[in-house]
């Protein structure tokens, strides 16, 4: 496990020298990341998919603006990040989160009722439905803090604010979220 | 974790994601396409600061002007200087002393940067004059007349020294809500590039038309032209 900053760390150099196969390694490593990123803040596949191209394109060629020592990944996060929310503005709209089917159980899981099952899916629909009201501010906290279950550090880097800005408006959210559930937690 | 926050996680575990594209073609393909190396941002704005101590330096150089610098403007990466003396300058005669014509594709690689155009009929310039893949000029005609627009980075090795006479009006204007610099009238005032692939020599040509200078993004626009104040900021605010 320590190794791999220590890697990461030397593709970035040899990335910054110009080396495409170094970066190459890079995009494979996080591009899963990057595009769940775009996905979530977008709801677009599409949309999602041509900002985390875009977002390595533009990393790579900001590469000398990465200060050396500190972490990779919530500096390209945020690069993602507002390559998403231009496409995002420019659509003028984001499509809807939803919830995939259901997974089927295997052998030997302990399964619950139907009735269980239907209930908590429901909860989770409501629940996903709430976090769909919140404003766009406090809805990408919430998404980049648990969807993506990115640390306060990471979500305050992709979303460009101060660690402090994301504690505040994930408290609000949160607040605003268990009045909309209130009886149901 | 509170229960609304675990519940919060596990939703996300739970959502519709597409599977993540493979990213690694089309990324390359880009970079390739354009042949950009990260930029070296530290290293340029050490060399842009040089460039402003040489600047001044050179300007002091000139004997007469070695007394009389009578004011220091900086935007993007040019800056302007008043002397009372102009130096030795050489006339620029039509597309001389532009650089290298290229294509537009060939220019927008070479420079590493994609050049802000006006809205042009059909295809847009056939030609770019590109200087030591650092300055990139095109031709368009404004009301008429003849102007050139270059581009350069704001923040990169190569850097545009003005020096102007103190008859010439440098006023500061607004291009867009940002910052610019109005060079008009007097006599000519001379142009000097520094030219990052041959070190820092200088070329300095003469410049008898008007001159706006405004900073778009990471780039510093010129346009030089027998233009008015107001035609040249018209035509500026249609560079996308």
């Amino acid at each position: 496990m320590v190794d791999r900053p220590l890697e990461e760390t030397e593709l970035v150099e040899r990335a910054r020298r110009g080396d495409l196969r170094a970066w190459e390694t890079i995009v494979c490593t996080h591009q899963g990341i990057a595009f769940r990123t775009a996905y979530v803040l977008t709801g677009s596949a599409a949309d999602a998919e041509e900002a985390a191209q875009d977002g390595f394109v533009k990393a790579y060629r900001a590469l000398g603006r990465f200060r050396r020592g500190a972490s990779f990944r919530p500096w390209l996060l945020r690069i993602v990040a507002n390559e998403a929310h231009n496409r995002r503005r420019s659509a003028a709209r984001r499509e809807r989160l939803s919830l995939r089917a259901a997974a089927e159980a295997r052998p030997g899981d302990a399964v619950p009722s139907p009735e269980a099952a239907l209930l908590a899916r429901e909860n989770q629909e409501h629940l996903l439905a709430a976090v769909e009201r919140l404003s766009d501010d406090h809805r990408d906290a919430i998404t980049c803090r648990f969807f993506l279950d990115l640390t306060e550090d990471e979500t305050a880097a992709a979303l460009r604010v101060r660690r402090g800005t994301v504690k505040s408006r994930l408290s609000r959210a949160l607040e605003r979220l268990r009045e909309e559930l209130e009886g149901e937690l | 974790m509170t229960p609304l926050e675990l519940r919060l996680q596990a939703l996300g575990h739970e959502l519709e994601v597409p599977p993540a594209p493979d990213l690694t073609a089309g990324v390359l393909e880009q970079l390739s396409l354009s042949g950009t190396r990260p930029f070296a941002w530290r290293r340029t704005a050490v060399l842009a600061l040089a460039l402003v101590v040489i600047a001044v330096a050179a300007a002091f150089a000139v004997p007469q002007a070695r007394t009389a610098i009578l004011r220091f403007f900086h935007i993007g990466g040019a800056t302007v200087i008043r002397v009372d003396t102009l130096p030795p300058a050489v006339e620029r005669k039509d597309a001389g002393g532009l650089g290298t014509p290229l294509s537009r594709a060939e220019a927008d690689r070479q420079l590493g940067f994609r050049l802000a155009l006006p809205r042009f009929t059909g295809d847009g310039p056939r030609r770019v004059y590109v200087i030591a893949d650092s300055v990139g000029t095109v031709v368009v005609r404004w009301h008429g007349r003849r102007v050139l627009l270059s581009e350069f980075p704001s923040f990169g090795a190569t850097s545009l020294k003005k020096l102007a006479v103190n008859a010439t009006i440098v006023d500061p204007v607004e291009v867009n809500g940002r910052a610019g610099l109005w060079l008009q009238g007097g006599p000519p005032h001379t142009l000097t590039y520094f030219d990052r692939q041959f070190g820092f020599r200088e070329t300095t040509v003469v410049i008898r038309g008007n001159v706006l200078l405004w900073v778009r993004g990471r780039l510093t626009l010129r346009l030089e032209g027998k233009l008015t104040r107001r035609q040249a900021i018209a035509l500026a605010q249609t560079i996308r």
